[in-house]
């Protein structure tokens, strides 16, 4: 595998979505290539913030309130 | 599984529902919507969902559906961007070509570590609907074969749309970062 081919298969391996083979390929490939290394380690940091700052946001309660207070309304949980 | 306890279970998902029903629509008003719209969706058609199976992806696949309904309805004609300029685009190629004039012994990092939430959410308002809609099901956790699933499209269609995404996103934030005058970045050249 050259690092073309491994780049090709970055956001792949990051998410976890290559198969056993491939996964191994591209894992020997990072142990051989410190440049390759490093960008996938920036690749994958980068995709912790977004995950991070992404998920952080909550529902604000007077929101939550309405719509459980709608919910109940429209469909009481006896007639469900 | 009991009617109440198929709404608790459904109602621990608003948080994850509500932060991406914002985001999908960029506003508070017609995200509490369609929140609301997905609820009763759910509570009328729970007989089709299967006990036992993913009911996190199960709403979320009702949240997209009805946005998607309701976006395609309302815009006047489809998208036409497929994001194609930043395909090529790796901010680690840039930033590393960039290093030689900046004031930091690791600028990657201290960009990394500068991003606010603030920044990622009106980023991600920036991407083109399609683009956003699979970014923010990504980041919400789901695989590329649920992604698939959801907006019934090929999970290749997935994967490049997550490529493009990223992209654009990696460029907006590292130019939000720049104006923001980082000290990483605070040397680099503005090359385009």
């Amino acid at each position: 595998m050259d690092c073309d081919d491994c780049v090709e298969k970055l956001y792949a391996f990051l998410d976890k979505e290559l198969a056993p083979t491939e996964r191994k390929e591209v894992a020997q490939h990072l142990a051989d290539c410190g440049d390759c290394d490093d960008n996938f380690v920036f690749e994958a940091r980068f995709l912790e913030v977004l995950r991070d700052c992404g998920t952080s946001e909550i529902a604000p309660a007077e929101v939550r309130k309405r719509i459980v207070e709608r919910l109940r309304r429209d469909s009481p949980p006896s007639t469900l | 599984m009991s009617n109440d306890a198929f709404e608790q279970e459904a109602l621990s998902y608003i948080d994850p529902l509500y932060r991406t029903a914002l985001r999908m629509t960029r506003s508070e008003a017609d995200a509490e919507d369609l929140v609301q719209e997905t609820y009763i969706r759910a509570l009328r058609f729970r007989a089709q969902f299967t006990p036992g199976t993913n009911l996190k992806a199960w709403l979320f696949r009702i949240l997209t559906n009805t946005f998607i309904n309701a976006y395609r309805k309302r815009a006047r004609a489809p998208e036409t961007t497929e994001l194609d300029d930043v395909d090529e685009f790796s901010l680690y190629r840039r930033m590393s070509a960039e290093r030689p004039a900046s004031s930091s012994p690791d600028p990657e990092r201290e960009f990394l570590d500068g991003i606010v939430s603030s920044e990622v959410t009106d980023a991600l308002e920036e991407l083109p609907e399609k683009f956003r809609t699979t970014v923010l099901l990504d980041v919400e956790g789901f695989s590329y074969k649920e992604i698939a699933e959801m907006l019934e499209i090929p999970i290749g269609t997935v994967m490049s749309r997550l490529h493009r995404g990223r992209k654009f996103l990696q460029q907006r934030l590292y130019d939000l970062a720049r104006e923001r005058g980082i000290a990483a970045l605070r040397t680099a050249p503005r090359a385009e």
